[in-house]
């Protein structure tokens, strides 16, 4: 199973970013295996709709989990589309710490707000 | 003859010096095409509007027909519209309605459906002009359709009109003075007035759209704007005082040259300087 951080830098060492569809990077470890890859998040930069095309990234990288900080409402519709579940990163400054948490079922699902309009 | 006003930075007059044109040049037509926030309806004292809608599309997919290929997600620039697992989500306030993912979709499942963004309000104002004007609803990303249908006029091409544009140099403001024959910056001579004139300069020199500067509230800040208006050989056009008086008829709601008749002279001036201009090129 693949779990996705929202990084600053590479490494269990980076603080998180508290942004998803413009966050820096994206840290993915796979829980199986304790491979850990850090890929740019290549979302970030894109005029509008960043949180779409995000999820589509992690989605490339066969993610299961998403931690992440607030989600807007585009990338939550786009994440339950991709049907990757979504995990609150809460106050953990860095990626270790949210990774120990995470392993240590200490981070909560977010229950989806809805609110947006999905034709 | 089509002539934009537009300034970089807001609240330097546009819509301040749109208005004493509509009113002093015979015949003229105006447009308010700031359709985020318009305004000039109000100065103008726009009476009964006939208004009608302004639609854009977005797409709509078959599922029966889709096999969730990813050709379209690819194509679109806006994250309009992604393929994901079982299905294709559409954030239909993300597209633009450029019919690429139709055109790209290999099975034909993709067709498309209007909704309502906005509204035109046409009418004649109570110095008997013509006036139409744009409305965005709110929540919407991009009005450059209400400018679009708003300078798609029967008779645009005869007579003169003033196009009251929206501030800054984006996708709205570049549809505003588009196909326009002239273009007329008003900037206020403060450093932030001058930095966002300094983008619409640019702008219109790549649209190769002849311009000139009026500077409104002459007097305040520094010299600038002069210092660069002679560096870069842009021609001042004429200068509206830092005036009480004029900040009191505006805070009025009042066109200020019909207030005080000694501006009339100001737009004809410059109106007619810009039609000798167009002749002589």
């Amino acid at each position: 199973m693949k779990i996705a951080i929202c990084a600053k830098q590479a490494g269990l060492d980076s603080l998180v970013d508290e942004r998803f569809g413009r966050a820096e990077n994206f840290t993915i470890v796979d829980l199986d295996t304790s491979v850990v890859e850090t890929v740019e998040n290549i979302a970030k930069n894109q005029a509008s709709g960043a949180g779409g095309e995000a999820v589509k990234l992690l989605s490339k990288y066969s993610v299961d989990v998403a931690i992440v900080p607030h989600l807007g409402p585009k990338a939550e519709t786009a994440m339950e589309a991709f049907e990757i579940k979504t995990v609150s990163q809460e106050d953990y400054k860095t990626v270790g710490e949210v990774l120990e948490a995470y392993k240590s079922n200490k981070l909560k699902e977010i229950t989806k707000k809805k609110g947006l309009t999905r034709l | 003859m089509k002539i934009a006003i537009l300034s970089g930075k807001g609240g330097t007059g546009k819509t301040t010096v749109t208005s004493n044109f509509a009113v002093n040049i015979n015949n003229s037509i105006s447009l308010d095409t700031d359709v985020e926030e318009p305004n000039l309806h109000i100065f103008m004292d726009m009476k009964e509007a006939a208004s009608e809608p302004v639609y854009t599309l977005y797409p709509i997919i078959d599922k029966e027909l889709c096999n969730l290929c990813g050709k379209c997600g690819e194509f679109c620039n806006y994250n309009a519209i992604i393929p994901a697992k079982n299905q294709v989500v559409v954030f239909s306030e993300s597209c633009h309605d450029c019919g690429g993912c139709k055109l790209v979709c290999p099975t034909g499942a993709i067709t498309y459906k209007k909704r309502e963004i906005g509204k035109i309000f046409k009418g004649r104002s109570k110095y008997d002009t013509e006036l139409h004007y744009g409305i965005l609803n709110i929540g919407e990303m991009s009005g450059v359709k209400i400018i679009s249908q708003l300078k798609n006029h029967p008779n645009i091409d005869d007579k003169t009109v003033f196009i009251d544009s929206p501030p800054g140099t984006s996708c709205a403001t570049v549809e505003a003075v588009e196909d326009v024959d002239y273009a007329i910056i008003v900037s206020e001579p403060t450093p932030f007035g001058v930095s966002d004139m300094k983008m619409v300069v640019e702008m219109l020199r790549e649209m190769k759209i002849p311009f000139g500067i009026i500077i409104n509230k002459a007097g305040l800040g520094d010299d600038e704007i002069y210092l660069y208006s002679e560096d870069e050989n842009i021609e001042i056009l004429g200068e509206i005082p830092f005036d009480k008086k004029i900040a009191e008829l505006y805070a009025d709601g009042k066109i200020f040259s019909d207030s005080l008749p000694e501006y009339q002279n100001f737009f004809t001036d410059i109106y007619n300087k810009i039609i000798e201009k167009r002749r002589l090129l």
